[in-house]
């Protein structure tokens, strides 16, 4: 059993650490403490729902199609919302990513109604079984592509000039908008890439459940990870998201599913307490 | 935020330099005492009119009401001792917290287990909400003593959670899956059976908790919290112990808290863990924002629009019925989430455009019409 579940928590966990990535790669670039994570993963598994069965596209042209529209409204999140309020406060910033949550979920509900809708994408169903372990096809794919996209992003902001100018940005606005950097173009840029990466995690937690809109507390976990984690790594995301999948999973299958959070939490409160960093972050120096 | 707090940090001169605004200040101290007068009178006779659904034998169409009853009324009481005690902590105090709704279950608690479970009177189990909120609060303020800003929010989520938890197993252990239900109250003799009995049980604490609020803003304590949080290594340098102090206002908020998830619980007879979602909590924050941080009107405010408008914009679609077309029929099919819509985009649009909330947006606007006069 233990192997099934930490097996599991690893699959799950690596959709969490790919919604994770993405909200790290938001605060890294603008300091923004994205509380609409969850519901950006929301739209990705209804993004999947209109695309495959409402649209009815091939599954390639669909993909396409979901990841143009996460970016097209990541832009439009970053351009409406946040740009006016850039250079604000903590609370402000942090309640207008909730007032987003809010906003999206009233429109999804209207949109598609409240009943949770089930994706008819091509992704492999079958189970997979290695002696006594039960491995569903759907979950392994989804810890592959969790991979591959994080290779990519980790490829992007290493090798590539946007990567480059995002990483610059990110360590100091100012000196980047010196150098000539169009901080507002960057800043858009990672709220495309945050809800691209939202989005990927949606499409496969859609189909693993059902697309409705109450994926957003699943999608609220990336929270926790990403600080267990270390608000401003990137790795940290990853493995923060990966340890809250397989504490998730050895929680609910052990105790009890009402534990899970919990059990999630309360190491979340503990590492506050005593490396507030994170496990991969770095220490910011403490004020008075 | 930041007019909010330099006209408050501003005021205590004049209390030892009579200047200008001050002796005009004292000049309208008998057209103040009439306005005070004039919202206790409206106060008292509100409820009447609710209930009677008139106004001096005058009968009321339900229109004319704006579609309130006196049941609403109550729970915006309710509600604005949460708005009204989160805005001490996050407006005031400077730290924010997602936390608020575990201490409105942390209140539910402590009366289920004294009034529910021991039996013991209603206000004595009221006084044990308080100590246990106050309690409560000191131990979710212990990690303002080590993290700031983000991490502490985070903090207060974490111990959201963990409460909520804690709650559920107590409902589960103690009570049942339908919840906790919890006996008639009565002071004495005297049993609070009706919505209008309660609201005059309500309305005085209401009162008593914002003349708290105002009198800790208006001393020594509440202008060091006001100092603390528009510049932290000031207040330090000029004797402030900070720690104590956010110790102090956490207690101070979170027992009011406490004492008003007790009432609610009592209110609503019974409860169960779903109440204390993430949902509740984020609700109080949407309200202090939407009436204006750092203030009490602005808690106040905050609460009548977020318990009233939902019931108000129902009572308008209902008056347009067909007449509306689409637009009143999306909102009859999707009530909750047109509401929510309108809430999230409220919040949104004050946020960019009003940071001041309601509040500030109205005091503005009297700076704008009389110039010099007191904001």
């Amino acid at each position: 059993m233990l192997v099934q579940f930490l097996l599991t928590g690893l699959a799950l966990g690596s959709i969490y650490g790919l919604v994770a990535l993405g909200f790290a790669v938001i605060y890294k670039a603008e300091r923004v403490f994205n509380f609409a994570q969850g519901i950006l993963m929301v739209c990705g598994a209804y993004l999947a729902y209109t695309a495959t069965t409402q649209l009815g596209l091939p599954f390639p042209v669909a993909v396409i199609v979901i990841i143009a529209a996460a970016a097209l409204l990541g832009i439009v999140i970053q351009f409406l919302f946040i740009r006016p309020l850039s250079g604000q406060p903590l609370l402000p910033v942090i309640m207008i990513t909730i007032a987003l949550s809010i906003i999206l979920k009233a429109l999804i509900e209207i949109l598609y109604g409240v009943q949770p809708k089930p994706l008819a994408t091509s992704l492999p169903t079958g189970v997979l079984i290695l002696g006594d372990v039960r491995l569903s096809q759907l979950n392994l794919t989804a810890a592959v592509v969790s991979w591959v996209c994080m290779g990519v992003f980790f490829a992007f902001f290493r090798f590539t000039k946007a990567g480059l100018l995002m990483r610059a940005t990110a360590d100091s606005h100012e000196a980047a908008i010196l150098s000539g950097v169009n901080v507002n173009r960057i800043n858009a840029g990672a709220w495309a890439i945050g809800t691209i990466l939202a989005v990927i995690g949606g499409v496969f937690l859609g189909q693993i459940q059902l697309a409705s809109t109450e994926l957003e507390h699943i999608g609220l976990l990336a929270l926790p990870a990403v600080v267990i984690g270390g608000l401003q790594s990137i790795p940290g995301a990853i493995v923060g998201g990966i340890l809250v999948g397989v504490i998730e999973q050895l929680a609910s299958g052990y105790i009890s599913p009402k534990a899970r959070d919990v059990f999630i939490y309360i190491p979340l409160l503990i590492m506050l307490l005593v490396r507030p960093w994170g496990l991969f972050g770095n220490r910011e120096l403490g004020r008075v | 935020m930041t007019s909010v707090s330099t006209s408050r940090t501003a005021m205590p001169i004049d209390e030892f330099a009579p200047s200008a605004p001050a002796r005009q200040k004292a000049a309208a101290r008998p057209l103040r005492w009439l306005w005070l007068a004039v919202a206790a009178a409206v106060l008292v006779y509100l409820p009447f009119v609710l209930h009677d659904r008139a106004i001096l034998g005058y009968r009321l169409s339900n229109i004319q009401l704006l579609n309130v009853g006196l049941a609403q009324l109550n729970l915006t009481l309710i509600a604005v001792l949460g708005a009204v005690s989160l805005n001490y902590l996050t407006g005031c105090a400077g730290l924010v917290s997602i936390g608020h709704a575990a201490f409105f279950a942390v209140g539910a608690m402590a009366a289920a287990a004294t009034g529910a479970q021991l039996g013991l009177p209603f206000l004595v189990s009221l006084v044990a909400a308080l100590i246990a909120g106050a309690a409560a609060g000191v131990l979710a303020g212990l990690p303002s003593l080590r993290v700031r800003g983000l991490y502490f929010v985070l903090s207060t989520m974490a111990l959201h959670f963990i409460v909520v938890f804690a709650f559920s197993e107590y409902q589960y252990a103690a009570f049942d899956v339908f919840g906790i239900s919890y006996p008639q109250p009565a002071i004495g003799p005297f049993a609070l059976d009706s919505a209008l009995k309660w609201y005059f049980f309500l309305l005085p604490i209401v009162v008593l908790c914002c003349l708290a609020c105002n009198y800790s803003l208006k001393h020594r304590e509440g202008r060091a919290l006001l100092a603390v949080r528009d510049n932290e290594q000031a207040a330090s340098s000029s004797g402030i112990d900070v720690r104590v102090l956010r110790l102090k206002a956490f207690a101070f908020s979170s027992a009011i808290a406490s004492l008003a998830g007790a009432l609610q619980a009592y209110y609503l007879t019974t409860v169960s863990t779903e109440l204390y979602s993430l949902n509740l909590a984020i609700s109080f924050i949407a309200m202090i924002i939407i009436g204006g941080m750092g203030s009490i009107a602005g808690g106040v405010v905050g609460a009548l629009v977020w318990l009233l408008l939902p019931s108000v914009l129902t009572g308008f679609a209902g008056e347009l019925g067909a007449a509306g077309g689409g637009l009143a029929k999306i909102f009859v099919e999707h009530r909750p989430q047109v509401v929510n819509l309108i809430f999230g985009s409220l919040v949104a649009v004050l946020l960019i455009f009003a940071p001041g909330g309601i509040v500030g947006a109205a005091r503005k606007l009297t700076k704008l019409v009389r110039p010099g006069a007191e904001a």
